[in-house]
């Protein structure tokens, strides 16, 4: 069956091509606060690395909690792509900016490591670069 | 320039304090953040990676060359756990009197086997882990450099072989999974575990 020419159960939408969904991220640093724009599926570092804005992370994989961050405003991050994250980090609101993807508006305070290196030990959770024998 | 006192404020006959710590602290090295991150490191090469690295290398059956170089980054990762934990005593850290605390400072994830066990999940895995060893000792070296020399050369020559070990599996796995030759530029180690730069033994110059 066609309908003005086309056949009927075509589906054109693919065709079109949608702006990516973006959010506006504010980024509480140690002396200023900065505002980005992350697409839905870039990670937070790297938006703000490309923005010029280089936060601290190292093995980039979300693992060693170097790139921690905390929201502000309770908003939601999705963290699927970091490769250790706990539903306590999320209860305390602690977010791994480097494997981070938002799903909102974000306010977040960045530089975080000691304190959810901290949140974590006082769970019994794996908490890299904490351990000191005193 | 530090000031000539930062070698004299250790007492003549003191054990409690030494000149070779207090020298690098005077030149600016946070040297407990860096006893952390060396017993992380250390953790990394160790647990993370040397046991690890033993069961992933049984499972590239069919694969004698993945093996063999699996095999090379397995011992040389070895190396480079004794070479890190006298520098961490020198240094007058410890590690952990704990096995399971000491693999969960590691700041790289364990590197277990892959759910399927695939050659392309296993080389993915290897290749990953490298990257994030690459990262952790440049951040040593970023720390270190031009201040403490003796911990910069170590972490120089470990982060020498993790970035060839990189390579290689960048290598494997662009030809196991894409088909594509991209080449790590290396041809051969010598025997098992030669680990020239952390071993200080000859490398491949023909």
């Amino acid at each position: 069956m066609a309908l003005l020419g086309f056949p009927a159960r075509q589906d054109y939408r693919g065709l079109m091509t949608p702006e990516p969904e973006k959010f506006q991220v504010a980024l509480l640093l140690p002396n200023e606060e900065r505002s980005i724009e992350v697409g839905r599926d870039e990670h937070i570092w790297d938006a703000a690395f490309a923005a010029g804005i280089v936060l601290p992370a190292m093995c980039h994989q979300g693992y060693c909690l170097t790139c921690a961050g905390r929201l502000e405003n309770g908003a939601e991050v999705d963290q699927s792509d970091s490769l250790v994250y706990f539903p306590e980090d999320r209860e305390a609101g602690f977010v791994l900016l480097c494997t981070g993807k938002p799903r909102s508006a974000l306010r977040i305070r960045t530089h975080q490591q000691k304190q959810m290196r901290e949140s974590r030990k006082q769970k019994n959770l794996l908490a890299p670069y904490s351990w000191s024998k005193d | 320039m530090p000031e000539k006192k930062d070698v004299q404020v250790v007492k003549h006959g003191d054990v409690s304090q030494r000149v070779g710590v207090e020298v690098i602290k005077a030149r600016g090295v946070d040297v407990d953040l860096l006893i952390k991150k060396l017993i992380a490191n250390a953790a990394a090469e160790f647990a993370s990676t040397y046991y690890y690295y033993t069961i992933l290398r049984m499972h590239l059956a069919g694969h004698e060359d993945y093996k063999e170089i699996c095999e090379d980054a397995r011992l040389e990762d070895r190396a480079h756990w004794e070479l890190i934990v006298p520098r961490i005593y020198e240094l007058g850290g410890e590690l952990p009197n704990d096995l399971p605390a000491f693999h969960d400072q590691a700041g790289c994830r364990a590197a277990k086997l892959p759910d399927p066990p695939t050659v392309v999940n296993i080389l993915t895995l290897l290749m990953e882990s490298e990257r994030c060893a690459i990262r952790s000792w440049i951040e040593i070296c970023d720390m270190t450099f031009g201040k403490d020399p003796r911990t910069y050369d170590m972490a120089s020559r470990i982060l020498n072989e993790e970035i060839e070990h990189e390579a290689w599996f960048i290598e494997l796995l662009a030809k196991e999974r894409d088909g594509k030759t991209v080449p790590s530029g290396h041809f051969r180690r010598g025997e098992p575990g030669h680990a020239p730069y952390s071993k200080n033994a000859k490398f491949y110059n023909p």
